[in-house]
């Protein structure tokens, strides 16, 4: 790697450098406060969602009709399901040694689809599981307050422009990305 | 930062002994693909800490099924396209392939090309506007690998990397006549930082 058959190559290897060297010590250290910040991040998304929990099963107890605790209780599987969703997607990420065995091309695809997917199926995993709690909550609060029903409507549409707001704005970042995939796909075959 | 040499080979399992030969033969290398990967120099030091970390953290699966070096440079190059992938959402900069790099003007005019410091800034600017599969091919390219070695790092076929190099060198034979590249050393403070 020390031949230079041409002037830019010799110019680009001979270039100085600063020399830095990193200890194991420092890689050590390094190491393992990515492996506690990850562990950190686990346990807070655990704690959210058991607090989360907890908190709909003191609505439940408290709940004035068999229909908000059905609604509390569907809070809570989606909650749980979510929380599922994200343990798996965080765990999905690329290991080091994954970087290793693949050429950049497979990784940068694989990275750019990762993405995608993950902003493309955010209505199953994300949007969907609160959905049968929302639905059964509101029909809860029209037996409840019937005498409330056009407020609750009015509530409904907001809700149901956030969903539908918050799908459109990643189903348009999936096509970006798969804009970039198709140009990787298309060099490759070049 | 005390140097990996400070620690005693005979206590190093076989991942850091790997890893140690890695940052010993492959050290300048990695240090100039984080220039070629991020111009700012504090979130230069941080890349490359984290190529070395990453490196050190993939000897742990370290197979075997290919060279060390082309093991070294796949997690360096993986490593700085994932910083380049992330970087990128806070400085909109639009990268470009090597074709639309052909279609720049000939920058052999002025005085500033005569020198060879600013002949190093160039190329720098040069790699760092190119996206990061075609940045892979040339810095591996300016490494003096040949095809073969840089299809098994980009994971390119042979004949699309001859292709890609063949475009590289019409590139820098444009941006970079010989007349371009004074011969002799570029001083530290003269680098691009």
């Amino acid at each position: 790697m020390t031949e230079h058959s041409n002037p830019v190559q010799e110019l680009w290897q001979s270039q100085p450098l600063e020399g830095i060297k990193v200890s194991l010590e420092e890689i050590r250290r390094r190491a393992g406060k990515f492996e506690r910040r990850i562990l950190w991040r686990n346990r807070r998304e655990t704690a959210a969602c058991v607090l989360t929990c907890v908190l709909f099963v003191y609505f439940m107890h408290g709940a004035p009709s068999l229909w908000f605790r059905i609604s509390y209780g569907l809070f809570i599987a989606g909650m749980i399901w979510v929380a599922v969703q994200l343990h798996r997607k965080a765990s999905a990420r690329s290991l080091p040694a994954e970087m290793g065995a693949s050429g950049a091309l497979q990784f940068f695809r694989g990275e750019l689809e990762r993405q995608r997917n993950s902003i493309r199926n955010v209505w199953p995993w994300y949007l969907a599981p609160t959905v049968p709690g929302y639905i059964v909550l509101n029909i809860a609060w029209a037996m409840a307050r019937p005498q409330h029903r056009w407020a609750l409507v009015g509530f409904d549409v907001f809700v149901v422009a956030l969903f539908v707001g918050v799908w459109k704005l990643n189903q348009w970042g999936a096509r970006c990305l798969q804009r970039k995939i198709d140009e990787l796909n298309a060099a490759s075959n070049e | 930062m005390s140097a990996i040499e400070a620690i005693p080979v005979a206590a190093a399992s076989e991942q850091d002994e790997l890893y140690q030969e890695a940052a010993h033969a492959h050290g300048a290398a990695l240090e100039r693909l984080a220039r070629a990967y991020e111009a700012d120099a504090e979130l230069r030091r941080d890349l490359l800490q984290e190529i070395h970390v990453a490196l050190w953290r993939s000897f742990n699966g370290f197979d075997r099924r290919c060279s060390l070096r082309t093991w070294i440079y796949r997690v360096a190059h993986n490593v700085a396209a994932s910083h380049v992938l992330r970087e990128r959402r806070a400085n909109a900069q639009t990268l470009v392939g090597l074709e639309e790099l052909e279609q720049l003007p000939d920058a052999n005019r002025g005085p500033a090309a005569a020198d060879r410091s600013h002949a190093l800034n160039r190329l720098l600017e040069l790699i760092q506007r190119l996206k990061p599969l075609d940045r892979n091919v040339i810095l591996a390219y300016l490494e003096g690998m040949d095809a073969a070695s840089i299809a098994e790092i980009s994971g390119l076929s042979p004949g699309n990397v001859a292709t890609k190099i063949h475009r590289i060198k019409q590139v820098l034979a444009r941006q970079f006549q010989q007349r371009a590249v004074p011969a002799g050393p570029v001083r530290a403070e003269e680098a691009h930082d």
